[in-house]
């Protein structure tokens, strides 16, 4: 409900600069953001919660005790005092009887997976852009929100083909893309996490040769040039 | 014609000052339409800028070698590129040449908006200056923290065969791999030249990198453009100057004297001390690396405490070097980025070793404090754990151990063999005891050397005092394996079969009745014995893996303390723009993009299609910061987490340690293979170029007083401290 298939999207600002992004975002309707702020605020409401019931799990062996009177400002006796009195409060003493009723090798990998579902990223997103005269960029969004989508510069200098190769995986067979690098042993698979169905990476392929070498697609046969020039190689992702 | 697509490409530095007043723009042009911003000067006129440049007045005062900046960035001279604000100019200032920039900038415009004349669609990429004063740079590939002046494989030749036959096993596969490479290389059916603006990229990643830095130079020397000389001085304002500089140039005078006189003398006394030490640390070198054989192993393959001096003295050999690479850097412009890499791993591994000291100034002195409890403790645990543990063992095993019905005389002889053993160790142990608070009292000492110093000496005295564990393996190991070969070739008698070792084969035999009859009554026999064998030769393996797990513990806690990218890892929180790990662009949607879309053929006209880049450094990824530890992680679960270890484990073959050189394959990433020889390090410290005055510390902030290349009419006309 929140994700959809892969789908292409293309910003071309100029003929000489184009970005394929690849995402599982669907259409932003008023139901749907409705439902992602609730569902990203429950996410945040679940970090805290375990942030919450950590803090107090700690503070049940800590040795350090809140200072008795009110220190200054700004201080990390302030900081304390402060994290004390949201343990004082009713949420607070729940999260302390929660902490208190659960052993540690119990709550540490049970937090760990809480944490871990609250900050994955819903939608992924990969995007290939391609810039005349410059090369090739690759980018994949992270697994979670904290950490900066993967991005790989390819410079044209570099690039020796990109083509379209299929590969079994599982029972199905898959297109995708991949730019083969001048000197390098691996190829760079385009949109690795999402692998798009083969009319959008048919569409991308296309794209980046037009874009990146100035290729005019052939209005005859405009199917044909994909069977004819990007040969499939068969191998395994 | 791939030069002119139309495509203009703009690279524009986005924190230069930018004003809605005309102005000039200076940069690189790489080919036709391929332009690299550096300055945009206002108030001046294009073509007495364009004169400027060809005469090299505004890079006059440089610093440093004008020929590094041509050699680097590939052209001689910079030219005008445009201007700004064209329409802002008064009527018929600007004389306008078709392939100039035209850029509309301004103080709400963070990027400008351009065009040009023969441009049919642009490209701006603009990027945020790295700052060379801070050592900021970019580069296309991830910065390499690791030394790499050698070929790894003849590093890890290593005389033992097992692992010769892992590197050929490796190097075959690379060979299947490169041959896949090139057949894919026959895939590709059209080769695209590379276009100018293609090969220019390299060239353009220098010239980003010294726009800071020229920006300045120039911005400082604009004021020299078209503007007449002045008028030289008259005599009052000589006097009124003499005056107001006096108590200046006599500090400087007394600063001179003790520059030219008292320097030389204390710096000849320290390249002195420092070449004697150097002398005397290649003593010890050479005393670690002596070999008996060229085969045989030296004394830092066997003792972790070698290998630890050897690596600081190694280290201790390789700083003067790396300082005066150092050094020289100052010499030359700040934009030169080929020596960051050293500047880390030196400030690194000076910071490792200073840690290092720190930590075992405190463990030394808590370690002989307490060095009769701490001896109290390690004696207990030795004699509890490598005497008894191993004693009741033994006597289990000359039981029933876990109900399995051994045979009972081979058991009792292997065991009483094996505590006749013990009962001598136990009594050697015991001479030792009262010897021990003095041993641990020296490892205490030795701490303050390093933290590195006790732990290389407690794996070796853990080494030492567990010999006679591992001359158990080895026996057990040594009977169990005969066995196993003789219960081998008894059953092919069995089967009426021979090993024929010319032919390498098993061949069928016609063996006497006699002949089947002793043997299959042997094979029996041994086949019997077997188990009682294996149970004493599993305990001490078992034994000897423990052994090996806790000096792999020590040794994983010296590399920590002898390679951990500490620096590396501070300048990645502190400013990760120093740790350059490639480039990455980001497609911005353009600001006036509704605008265009609305009336879009009237928009077309004034500006063509535009894209707006930014391009931004990548910092180096953690992983790449801790790939030789990931290397050798890799090596050691190569070596020991193989089927060639298990299937000799169940053979009872040897298992070989695996190599010192291997484990410590980190440290030859931060030091050079062959370390410079004395002689060598003599003649860098003396070409060391002799203490400046302390002038020129403000490359930018002041005129240079004493630069020759300033004619001399000029000097007298801009004053001192002008702008």
């Amino acid at each position: 409900m929140l994700t959809t298939a892969p789908h292409l999207h293309i910003r071309r600002p100029s003929p000489t600069t184009t970005e394929f992004t690849v995402s599982t975002l669907p259409p932003q309707t008023l139901p749907l953001r409705l439902l992602l702020a609730v569902v990203n605020l429950l996410r945040l409401l679940l970090g805290i919660t375990v942030l919450l019931v950590l803090y107090a799990k700690w503070s049940l062996y800590s040795p350090y005790t809140a200072p008795a009177s009110p220190p200054e400002a700004l201080s990390l006796a302030s900081l304390a005092n402060a994290l004390q009195h949201v343990l004082d409060s009713a949420p607070g003493r729940l999260a302390q009887r929660a902490a208190a009723g659960t052993p540690a090798w119990a709550l540490g990998p049970a937090a760990l997976a809480a944490l871990y579902a609250a900050v994955r990223r819903v939608h992924a997103a990969e995007s290939l852009l391609v810039l005349r005269g410059l090369g090739i960029q690759t980018s994949s969004s992270g697994a979670t929100v904290l950490g900066a989508a993967a991005t790989r510069f390819i410079p044209t200098e570099k690039i020796q083909d990109v083509l379209i190769n299929e590969a079994f995986r599982g029972f199905e067979v898959r297109h995708y893309l991949i730019v083969v690098v001048d000197g390098e042993e691996d190829v760079v698979v385009v949109f690795p996490k999402l692998l798009p169905r083969r009319d959008v990476v048919e569409r991308v392929w296309r794209g980046v040769r037009g874009c990146l070498f100035d290729v005019k697609p052939r209005p005859k046969d405009d199917d044909g040039q994909a069977r004819g020039n990007g040969r499939r190689t068969n191998g395994k992702i | 014609m791939p030069e002119h697509d139309g495509l203009m490409r703009v690279f524009w530095p986005t924190d230069i000052a930018t004003s809605d007043l005309p102005g000039v723009i200076v940069g690189w042009r790489n080919s036709g339409l391929d332009v690299v911003v550096v300055a945009v000067l206002d108030h001046v006129d294009p073509k007495s800028v364009e004169g400027a440049l060809k005469a090299g007045i505004l890079l006059r005062g440089a610093p440093h070698d004008l020929d590094r900046i041509e050699r680097l960035c590939g052209h001689s001279s910079m030219h005008v590129l445009g201007v700004t604000n064209p329409e802002s100019a008064p009527e018929g200032k600007f004389i306008i040449e078709p392939s100039w920039v035209l850029a509309t900038t301004g103080p709400s415009l963070r990027v400008p908006k351009v065009k040009c004349q023969v441009a049919s669609s642009v490209q701006t990429i603009s990027f945020e200056r790295p700052i060379p004063n801070r050592m900021q740079y970019i580069s296309l590939d991830p910065m390499a923290l690791a030394l790499a002046d050698k070929g790894d494989p003849s590093l890890l030749s290593v005389s033992d065969g097992s692992d010769a036959e892992d590197e050929k096993q490796e190097r075959r596969h690379r060979q299947k791999r490169r041959q896949l490479v090139d057949k894919l290389k026959l895939h590709s059916v059209v080769k695209h030249a590379p276009s100018m603006k293609d090969k220019a990229l390299s060239r353009i990643v220098n010239q980003v990198n010294w726009a800071w830095e020229l920006e300045h130079l120039m911005q400082k020397n604009v004021s020299l453009i078209g503007t007449r000389p002045k008028r030289t001085l008259s005599v009052s304002e000589r006097v009124v100057e003499q005056a107001t500089t006096m108590r200046d140039d006599a500090i400087l005078w007394v600063w001179d004297k003790i520059i030219f006189y008292v320097f030389p003398i204390v710096r000849r006394i320290f390249i002195l001390t420092l070449v004697s030490h150097r002398a005397a640390a290649e003593i010890f070198l050479m005393i670690l690396e002596w070999r008996l054989r060229p085969s045989s192993p030296a004394l830092k393959d066997i003792s972790a405490t070698a290998q630890q001096i050897e690596i600081r003295l190694q280290q201790f050999c390789y700083w003067p070097m790396q300082y005066v690479k150092l050094r020289l850097r100052k010499n030359d412009w700040a934009s030169v980025t080929t020596s960051h890499p050293d500047y880390i791993r030196f400030y690194n591994s000076l910071w490792l070793v200073a840690n290092d000291v720190i930590i075992g100034i405190a463990i030394g002195s808590y370690i002989i404090d307490n060095a009769g409890w701490v001896a109290d403790q390690i004696g207990l645990l030795l004699r509890q754990y490598t005497v008894e543990a191993l004693h009741s063992s033994i006597e289990w095993l000359m039981g029933w151990p876990a109900g399995l019905k051994l045979n009972k005389e081979l058991a009792l002889f292997l065991g009483d063999l094996f505590l006749w053993v013990i009962e001598y160790w136990s009594s050697c142990i015991t001479t030792l005891q009262p010897l021990l608070p003095h041993i641990i009292w020296f490892i205490g000492f030795s701490s303050f050397a390093g933290a590195s110093m006790p732990i290389a000496m407690f794996s070796d005295l853990v080494s030492i005092l567990t010999i006679h564990i591992y001359s158990f393996y080895l026996a057990s190991a040594r009977i169990y394996h005969w066995q196993l070969t003789i219960l081998l070739s008894l059953f092919q008698l069995f089967r009426g079969k021979k090993y024929n070792v010319l032919r390498n084969r098993v061949d069928s035999c016609d063996y006497d009745l006699d002949q089947l009859l002793v043997g299959t009554i042997l094979f029996t026999l041994l086949f019997f014995l077997l188990p009682t064998v294996v149970v004493f030769y599993l305990n001490f393996a078992v034994a000897r893996m423990a052994i090996i797990s806790l000096k792999a513990v020590f040794d994983t806690m010296l590399s920590c303390l002898n390679h951990f990218p500490l620096f590396a890892l501070m300048l990645r929180v502190k400013d990760p723009r120093r740790l350059p790990g490639g480039i990455r662009f980001e497609l911005r949607d353009t600001q006036d993009r509704l605008k265009l879309d609305s009336n879009s053929s009237i928009a077309f006209s004034s500006h063509p299609p535009t894209s707006v880049i930014y391009l931004k450094p990548i910092p180096l990824s953690f992983t790449a910061m801790f790939h030789q530890y990931f290397q050798m992680g890799n090596r050691i679960r190569k070596h020991y987490l193989s089927p060639r270890v298990l299937f000799c484990l169940i053979t009872g073959r040897f298992v070989p340690p695996i190599h010192r050189k291997v484990l410590y394959s980190l440290q030859y990433s931060m030091l050079p293979a062959k370390r410079a020889d004395i002689i060598q390090m003599w003649d860098a410290l003396n070409s060391l170029p002799a203490k400046k005055r302390p002038l020129g510390i403000y490359p930018y902030g002041k005129q240079f007083i004493n630069m020759p290349s300033l004619p001399n009419g000029r000097r007298a006309n801009g004053r001192r401290g002008a702008p």
